[in-house]
């Protein structure tokens, strides 16, 4: 599926004292079997973005549209079916008495008889590697482990594009790791993931687009590679360490990733 | 993005939200059993008169303070038209099947009717002229007289100013729930009214666990920092008794006592 | 405010002391925390890393008394949290993990002076310590602000501000970044960097890059305390890493992975600098 946003404006509480726009006028297409990230500090309209993408939120002018038609004409579960959002720690949704109910709210919601909801729930914890938690108490499990829980829930509905917002937020190092290989392998398995993250490190490793927004607007998008290091201040700490080396060497190219930045390093140290 | 609505603090500066919160409280209290004692129609406007003037001075725009009594006009309707259809007193004025519309249920429902808003705008007006810390520091005050028969005034204020300050936390956390599930499918529009009670326990649910976890972690937090309840404490914020508080509660008074003679 | 004197009680010249310490959580099958010693002197700044579950956040609140040990001795300025813990808060400070859930007071100056207020410090002195907090974190101006509008950088600064208003000697910080983005976790750390001078400092955290400065770094494991290293000789053991489910952060581990001592190395301009000179060192002896 062809996500496209053009130029999006949302402005919040229009026409009060505490009136706010939050998006000016962006522009973006998430194309199909890419992970996308979308980057930017607090303020810079991220999650404002992402709500407009199975339009929780609406825009207050512009567009989003879904393989070319306008996304206000499809039907809203329709939509929403096919974009699934991920907010930032998810675990606080968590409502119902075991896991597998709770991933089953989603699948039920679209009307799919109970063998089907069971298969999805079935499968969606499977690949978040969490089919052991299934008749657990939501309540009663770890934070990494809620995490994997909630994330399965919105997966169940097998959406076309999966947007996740900072989805490896206050997780230990290793649990970010692997939440992030299932991100690739998600990728690998036909879904668009649009990543919202802060964090330039994680997104070097999977992005295969970034996005950056800076108060309401696109101020760069294109591969990592362009876009870090078309400004290394605001790049991953393996493009801050080759932009300083470029200067004198400029056969270490452009690597982003740390396995790439690593071998170009190697090969300048001659190692 | 805010939870402005029934309650908030309006934060302009004028007389009203210059006054001793302790005035303010009393005065308050004083209007609300002066409310009970007005029996003229005549006395009851003048005291609603006096209410609008108190709005106007204390500086809060007439839209923001009709949407804080919003959410009681659906009972004030319904005590209005209560009265005015099932009240016989007087000359009838209206007949339709049933339904008969006598003078006396017009007087009486305007009259109670009116008293349910004076009522509510007193406490509107009240807190949106009284910062949340000025009104809970004002209440332990006033309730420390009790504490000689062992009640709990301090904890009380406590429990106060920490609900205040969730308020808005909650009340954001409550739209992010909502969102998350909406973004599952969930739909709190469609049915009838059970029906959309029950689509909310996905919001509520998770919302009142979240609650109790935030209670857990700000009650270590509290300890953490020393808190063992009001003994031996001493207080940041100062509330110092002035004349233009003494004058307002006496104003106030004057008001209600013309209210009760009119 | 600090007495000297009264630290060489039993538990030597320590800040803090634990001697075999246990505890499990009521109906819990295995202990938190088992059989723990551990000293921290004044003025040090360690470290406290590991797996989710291994203890760290049960020895945090054993000893500042909110969880009493069941067997062995905790000692915080000479002083037993579990027997005399309004003495110990005096002295002992923690800033928690999430700052959205210590933050006690509609505004930002009410809450710097609450840990003030429940000490019966008059206010007039409350006045100019609760400045010179808010000084110190960098938020003037925010005196009057209320906590839901503040990000999470500048409400855990507000947290430690409440904290420093009190003037701990002690300062155990219980992963005080995790819940923070990128330009929150620097500002916070910018000035926690300020206050290990003056300080005594136990630091739990996941991200190994806030302990590069660190005297020594501790390790729990399954409640039990698993090695005691140094920065440098930790960020370079592999297994160790492994094995406490820790990753080095991006810059160490290109350095160790091009030969470089990694727990000097922390920042990538640093990094940059060290290969420039080896490459350039390099060409020159060839």
């Amino acid at each position: 599926m062809k996500l496209e946003l053009r130029d999006l404006r949302h402005v919040y509480a229009r026409g009060t004292p505490f009136e706010v726009e939050a998006l000016r006028g962006v522009s973006l297409v998430v194309e199909p079997k890419e992970v996308l990230a979308i980057v930017g500090g607090t303020g810079s309209g991220k999650s404002t973005l992402v709500q407009h993408m199975n339009l929780l939120l609406v825009p207050t002018s512009g567009q989003v549209l879904v393989d070319g038609a306008d996304a206000t004409t499809l039907r809203r579960s329709e939509l929403r079916r096919r974009v699934g959002l991920v907010f930032q720690f998810p675990e606080s949704a968590l409502f119902a008495p075991t896991v597998e109910e709770d991933v089953a709210f989603a699948p039920r919601q679209l009307g799919l008889d109970e063998e089907e909801v069971r298969e999805r729930v079935r499968q969606s914890l499977r690949a978040l590697g969490a089919g052991h938690l299934a008749g657990r108490s939501p309540f009663a499990l770890s934070g990494g482990e809620k995490r994997r829980a909630a994330i399965a829930g919105v997966l169940a509905m097998r959406p076309e594009v999966l947007v996740v917002d900072e989805p490896t937020a206050g997780l230990d190092p290793l649990s970010r790791e692997e939440l992030l290989d299932l991100i690739l392998g998600l990728r690998e398995s036909g879904v668009s993931v649009v990543l919202v993250s802060h964090d330039l490190d994680e997104v070097a490793e999977v992005a295969d687009r970034v996005c950056v927004l800076h108060e309401g607007r696109v101020s760069a998008v294109g591969t990592p590679a362009e876009v870090f290091y078309g400004d290394p201040t605001q790049a991953p700490a393996t493009v801050r360490v080759t932009s300083l080396l470029r200067g004198s060497r400029p056969e270490i190219g452009d690597p982003v990733r740390s396995q790439e930045t690593l071998d170009a390093l190697r090969a300048l140290q001659g190692t | 993005m805010t939870t402005r609505g029934l309650g908030q603090f309006y934060p302009v500066s004028s007389p009203v939200h210059a006054l001793d919160p302790r005035a303010k409280l009393l005065a308050t209290a004083v209007f609300v059993v002066g409310l009970f004692l007005v029996d003229s129609t005549v006395g009851l406007l003048f005291v609603a008169a006096s209410l609008v003037a108190l709005v106007v001075v204390s500086r809060i725009p007439a839209g923001t303070f009709l949407r804080l009594l919003r959410p009681v006009l659906f009972i004030v309707a319904l005590t209005l038209l209560f009265q005015v259809f099932f009240s016989r007193e007087g000359v009838t004025l209206f007949e339709w099947g049933f339904l008969e519309v006598h003078s006396g249920g017009l007087r009486l429902g305007f009259f109670l009717a009116l008293r349910l808003l004076l009522l509510v705008s007193s406490a509107g007006l009240l807190t949106a002229t009284t910062a949340p810390v000025a009104l809970a520091d004002g209440i332990e005050d006033l309730l420390s007289p009790l504490k000689r028969v062992r009640f709990p005034a301090h904890e009380v204020a406590m429990m106060m100013t920490i609900a205040l300050r969730f308020i808005p936390t909650l009340g954001e956390e409550a739209e992010k729930i909502k969102g998350a599930q909406a973004a599952r499918g969930a739909d709190f529009t469609e049915g009838g009214p059970l029906r959309r009670a029950r689509s909310f326990l996905p919001v509520l649910i998770p919302l009142t666990v979240g609650a109790f976890r935030r209670a857990d972690e700000l009650a270590d937090a509290m300890e953490s920092r020393g808190y063992r309840g009001g003994e031996g404490r001493t207080r940041y914020r100062e509330l110092r008794f002035r004349v233009s508080d003494a004058l307002a509660l006496s104003l106030t008074l004057f008001l209600l006592v013309v209210g009760i003679l009119l | 405010m600090q007495n000297p004197g009264e630290w060489t009680r039993p538990g030597g010249s320590f800040a803090v002391s634990c001697e075999r310490v246990s505890y499990s959580y009521p109906g819990s099958g295995r202990p938190a925390l088992s059989e723990v010693s551990l000293d921290l002197r004044q003025g040090e700044y360690v470290g406290v890393v590991g797996p989710n579950g291994g203890g760290k956040s049960t020895l945090v609140r054993l000893l500042n008394g909110l969880l009493r040990p069941e067997s062995g001795r905790v000692l915080v300025t000479g002083r037993d949290p579990a027997t005399e813990p309004f003495e110990v808060r005096k002295h002992l400070g923690v800033l928690f993990q999430n700052p959205e859930n210590g933050l006690v007071a509609p505004f930002v100056e009410d809450d710097v002076a609450f840990g003030l207020e429940n000490l019966g410090v008059p206010r007039e002195e409350m006045l100019g310590r609760v400045a010179r907090a808010v000084r110190a974190v960098g938020l003037e101006g925010y005196e009057r602000r209320e906590p839901h509008t503040l990000s999470g950088g500048e409400k855990q600064r507000v947290a430690l501000a409440g904290l420093l208003a009190v003037e701990p000697e002690i300062l155990v910080l219980d992963e005080p970044t995790s819940m923070l983005d990128t330009a929150g976790r620097r500002e916070v750390l910018e000035y926690l960097q300020d206050l290990h001078s003056e300080k005594t400092v136990l630091h739990v955290t996941h991200h190994l890059e806030e302990l590069t400065g660190a005297d020594r770094i501790l390790v729990l494991n399954g409640g039990e305390l698993v090695a005691d290293e140094t920065p440098e000789r930790f960020f370079s053991n592999a297994d160790l890493l492994r094995e406490n489910r820790l990753v080095l952060p991006v810059v160490p581990r290109l350095a160790l992975k091009l030969g470089f001592p990694p727990a000097k190395l922390s920042t990538p301009e640093e990094l940059a600098e060290a290969i420039l000179a080896r490459t350039q060192s390099g060409t020159r002896s060839r």
